[in-house]
């Protein structure tokens, strides 16, 4: 598309920001509210631009808390949050990694079983077998740990689907030579495998470090004590409180904040990212 | 160094016909033989079950007087190099060399002795450094050669590895192999459809055809005597020249003296080399016929001149079956002339058209 036509241009650069303008804009208002003081937005005198209170506010909320609701530092669901997605994403990969590794590159008795139970629970989200993994993560006696935070998000087969595509794209000829050079399944795994792996893997990890990231129905229902929670969650109380008004300057501020480790993610695996869901290195 | 022996090898794909039957035959140490056939007849599956990335259904393989059936590929001291030559795409030049000793437990410095040699003699050390998709298809093919000889086996095997070059590469790193395999004496086993590859590479020759072995040979004597009409076709460009001859009726118009061939009763194929094919040039004298060559007069119809060589493809008696020539030089005769060809009688084959087998018949 080397074209060059002025007011297709314009027009495509016009719709282009004002699509920008509608994503970000909202962003920006809460980047100034966090950054004012309560009557400010109490009087619904909110402005434009952001006010002095934006390093107040932070520090409060990371601190030490809000006045009267909650009462509790942000700085612990933030950590409780990181843990959580580290965990799922990390956890999803790996296992993945090995069972899309067992399905391709071994030959045992009920392969294509395996691999289509492992497809089923594609249709099985938390969310519809939340009852029962309720039950389970409770008998196990898993409630407010990181365990049962994790595992139940962890066993699921998209990371598997992919990886398994991406094993099947890979020649046959490299496994061979392998094992000709002497590497046996584990070695070609780790020698060949992963290496090539590698952007495929980029991009899991920033979907899954958000999708746990993201997580709320399971976290408000496995975790009750205040040190566990997740930062979703302790927005969600910020918000909704009772006898008193919502503290929004510091609600703001802990979605800004809440949004930050996802931005980061995507920032730091942008360049695999983009290139493991466009290109493969063969 | 070793001696690679197969007795009565099968091998059969889970639930389908054989793909290869009953072959035998023994590749002396530092021997270089080369399998050949048309696509699909199984050259590549024999290769796979000596190199053990194939299990072998039926008979036994050995390598070195060991019996390797149940030898895992690694242990059984082999090198292979692969039609897409196969390298790890994320390790440098050196490093899919190395890769192989590495998992050996060889000491880095001997490791790096060997890389060293490899490189120098495959004129790869300015590449060291680079991933393989930095480098040209005969560059690629040079450090499959090298990841195969820095292990010093005691057999290398060969499965098209130049087939993915340009005709020109191709020539030349034919003779690199061949030098190389020469220089370090290592038996190697070869498999190809190019049959000039086949030709000039192989101390051994071992035609196949539909899973089964046609004929084993060193290649001049599969020239020369072939020992079935397929091999007869498959060997030599363009292929032989063949004709039905029965038993008892007059040869087709233009074709003389075939009678004194012993014809069997189901008749034969007459087979003749196209550059076996005399025809004097204008002016010069008319070529002598001796007693027992066959005469053919062809109406030439096309005429292709490549510079050192001319085909001529003609009819036989102007209407009959299409023959090819090929002589010397420059050989323009306008089409719709007819000419007569002489093939002297040492150079002519006799098949046996029930089984295709051939006739040895004349001394
Ligand atoms: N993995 C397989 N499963 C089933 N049949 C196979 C398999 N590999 C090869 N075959 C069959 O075995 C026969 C021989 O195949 P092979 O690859 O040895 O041929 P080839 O002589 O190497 O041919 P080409 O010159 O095309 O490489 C073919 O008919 C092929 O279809
Ligand atoms: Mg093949």
């Amino acid at each position: 598309m080397v074209e060059n036509r002025p007011l297709a241009d314009l027009v495509s650069h016009a719709i282009l920001i004002l699509g920008v303008a509608i994503v970000a804009f909202p962003v920006y208002l809460a980047l100034v509210a966090s950054s004012s003081d309560p009557t400010t937005i109490a009087n619904g005198q909110l402005g434009l631009l952001p006010e002095g209170h934006l390093f107040e506010n932070y520090w409060k909320v990371l601190f030490e808390g809000t006045e009267r609701s909650t009462k509790q530092p942000m700085i612990v669901p933030l950590f409780n949050s990181l843990v959580m997605a580290l965990i799922i994403s990390t956890g999803k990969i790996a296992i993945s990694l090995i069972s899309a590794f067992a399905i391709i590159y071994f030959r045992f008795p009920f392969r294509h079983t395996a691999f289509w139970v492992i497809f089923i629970t594609l249709m099985l989200p938390v969310e519809v077998r939340i009852y029962p993994t309720y039950k389970i993560v409770a008998d196990l006696g898993l409630l407010n740990t990181y365990a049962g935070l994790t595992i139940p998000l962890i066993a699921s087969a998209t990371a598997t689907l992919l990886f398994r595509q991406f094993f099947m794209t890979v020649p046959d000829e490299l496994l061979e030579a392998s094992k000709i050079d002497g590497a046996g399944p584990w070695m070609f795994f780790k020698d060949t495998l992963l290496p090539l792996s590698m952007t495929s893997i980029a991009a899991m990890f920033v979907i899954q470090f958000i999708y746990g990231w993201n997580q709320y129905l399971w976290p408000l229902l496995i975790t009750t004590s205040d040190d566990m929670q997740t930062i979703v969650i302790g927005i969600q109380k910020m918000l909704y409180v009772t006898d008193a008004l919502t503290e929004w300057q510091l609600a703001m501020a802990t979605t800004i904040l809440a949004m930050l480790p996802p931005v980061v993610v995507v920032v730091l695996m942008q360049k695999l990212f983009v290139k493991g869901l466009t290109e493969t290195e063969k | 160094m070793a001696e690679v022996a197969l007795s009565a090898v099968g091998k059969i794909y889970a639930g389908s016909v054989p793909a290869v039957k009953d072959i035998t035959f023994a590749v002396p140490d530092g021997g270089f033989c080369v399998l050949v056939g048309p696509s699909g007849c199984g050259k590549s599956t024999l290769l796979r079950m000596i190199a053990g990335l194939e299990t072998i259904t039926m008979g036994e393989v050995s390598i070195g007087n060991r019996v390797v059936n149940r030898v895992e590929p690694m242990d059984r001291d082999i090198a292979m190099v692969f039609q897409n030559y196969a390298l790890y795409p994320h390790m440098s030049v050196y490093d899919n060399m190395a890769y192989g000793l590495r998992n050996r437990k060889t000491p880095e410095p001997e490791i790096a002795a060997r890389v060293a040699e490899a490189a120098r003699i495959l004129e790869l050390e300015p590449y060291l450094k680079r991933r393989p998709r930095e480098l040209s298809g005969g560059q690629r093919q040079r450090v499959a050669m090298g990841r195969a000889i820095v292990r010093k086996p005691q057999v290398f095997l060969f499965d098209e590895p130049l087939s993915n070059l340009d005709a020109k590469l191709r020539g030349a790193m034919r003779v690199e192999i061949k030098k190389l395999q020469r220089q370090l004496g290592v038996t190697a086993i070869y498999v190809t459809h190019d049959q000039l590859e086949a030709m000039t590479l192989a101390d051994m020759l071992v035609v196949m055809n539909q899973g089964v072995v046609e004929q084993i040979g060193d290649p001049l004597t599969l020239y020369e005597r072939p020992a079935t009409t397929f091999v007869a076709q498959f060997i030599g460009a363009p292929p032989m020249n063949m004709i039905e001859l029965s038993p008892g009726a007059a040869p087709p118009p233009g074709l003389d003296g075939v009678q004194s061939l012993p014809v069997p009763p189901a008749g034969a194929l007459l087979g003749i080399r196209p550059e076996h094919l005399a025809v004097s040039a204008d002016g010069e004298p008319p070529i002598t016929d001796r007693p027992g060559d066959v005469d053919l007069d062809l109406t030439i119809d096309a005429v292709e001149a490549v510079g050192a060589e001319t085909y001529l493809h003609g009819r036989l008696g102007g209407v009959g079956q299409s023959f090819t020539a090929r002589e010397h030089g420059k050989m323009l005769l306008p089409p719709g002339t007819t000419r007569r060809f002489i093939a002297r009688r040492e150079h002519l084959h006799l098949f046996d058209a029930a089984t295709g087998r051939r006739i040895e018949a004349r001394s």
